[in-house]
């Protein structure tokens, strides 16, 4: 029997928990609501979770800081769903490790979308496995750093554990397997599956700031990850690969 | 809004979501009691978190209208505008009042 995905939304206006459970229920997932950050631990530390609807005004603390407080210990997929829809919002939400943003009011069949979109982006091969063969069971190793791909688990060259997001796995999961090409937004966006989800290439730069500081690299001159000017981006890196240990 | 005020307003709502409206519609009216009591007690920040509310749920449950009065409602309870909230809280009544919820089973708000 297949397993279902469990969806745990996390809002304080019990209209749109309702919403949202029944709406996903109707579409074969499993759904658990609660109203604050509280909750959101309790359920967290109780039973596994595919993917996070996230409002960010709650009453106990702050949906960004939630986010935030989760990056540091996961790489569960979050979706933000905030009547806070300005730019500068999403842009924020998205630095904090969302892997998507829906503004306030939505069309439940629109989150519905997104939601199969992340959870597709998160799982699924890339399309550079496909190029390049299966790599189930690669670790790439670039400046001292290490992404192993079965783990899913970057290293720093301090050997130092650096959780990345869904959507960070795989945009640097690109970059790997094309070191020292420049990829064009275009590119990224196709190899990534972001396009489906987000309308706007300006989230690839989002994409790519959040990677270098998961890489700690200086904003205004980063080392790695280059811009190149009106092309796209660049991995600036000799990288080798090696078989994973499972 | 504009509108005949003979017949009903016909709202198309996504079928799916037919067993979860009419108790949507039930409470916005339930809002209404409320609103009108804060209102009286000059409880503004309230009404400023149910028109907040309403703003984000409306549109989702393919009432349109009730987020636009929902947003009109936080803005004018931020100003503490009580005129604007007794248009807010009027609007809403007549909204109410008037519309008929016509379930599709592809409706896109």
């Amino acid at each position: 029997m297949p397993s279902v995905d469990h969806i745990l939304i996390v809002d304080d206006d019990p209209d749109i928990c309702n919403l949202v459970s029944r709406f996903f229920e109707k579409n074969g997932f499993r759904v658990t609501s609660v109203a604050d950050g509280k909750g959101l631990w309790a359920v967290l530390n109780r039973e596994p979770v595919d993917l996070l609807v996230l409002d960010l005004i709650l009453p106990d603390e702050d949906g960004l800081t939630l986010c935030r407080n989760l990056r540091a210990s996961s790489n569960l997929p979050v979706i933000i769903l905030s009547s806070r829809g300005e730019d500068l919002d999403r842009i924020i939400g998205l630095e904090m490790g969302a892997d998507d943003y829906l503004p306030k009011p939505f069309h439940p069949r629109e989150l519905l979308a997104r939601v199969r979109s992340v959870l597709r982006r998160t799982r699924d091969p890339q399309p550079t496995e496909k190029i390049n063969g299966t790599e189930e069971n690669v670790v790439y190793h670039f400046a001292g750093w290490t992404l192993d791909i079965p783990t899913r688990q970057l290293y720093s060259p301090q050997k130092e554990k650096v959780f990345l997001s869904g959507s960070e796995f795989a945009l640097l999961r690109i970059f790997l397997n094309f070191p020292n090409q420049v990829l064009s937004r275009e590119q990224l966006l196709e190899y990534s599956y972001a396009k489906e989800s987000e309308p706007f290439d300006r989230t690839i730069d989002m994409q790519v700031s959040r990677l270098r500081r998961r890489l700690r690299e200086d904003s205004r001159t980063p080392e790695l990850i280059k811009t190149v000017r009106g092309l796209g981006y660049v991995l600036s890196a000799r990288v080798e690969k090696s078989e994973g240990s499972s | 809004m504009n509108r005949e005020q003979s017949g009903p307003l016909l709202v198309h709502v996504d079928a799916s979501l037919a067993e979860i409206v009419p108790s949507y519609l039930e409470n916005r009216r339930k809002d209404l009691t409320l609103l009108a009591d804060m209102l009286q007690k000059g409880d503004f920040e309230p009404m400023r978190v149910l028109g907040h509310r309403m703003k984000g749920s409306g549109g989702g449950y393919g009432f349109v209208h009730i987020s636009d009065i929902g947003r009109r409602m936080e803005q004018a309870a931020l100003q503490t505008n009580t005129t604007e909230l007794l248009a807010c809280i009027a609007e809403l009544t007549a909204y109410l009042d008037q519309i008929e919820v016509v379930y599709t089973e592809t409706a896109l708000s």
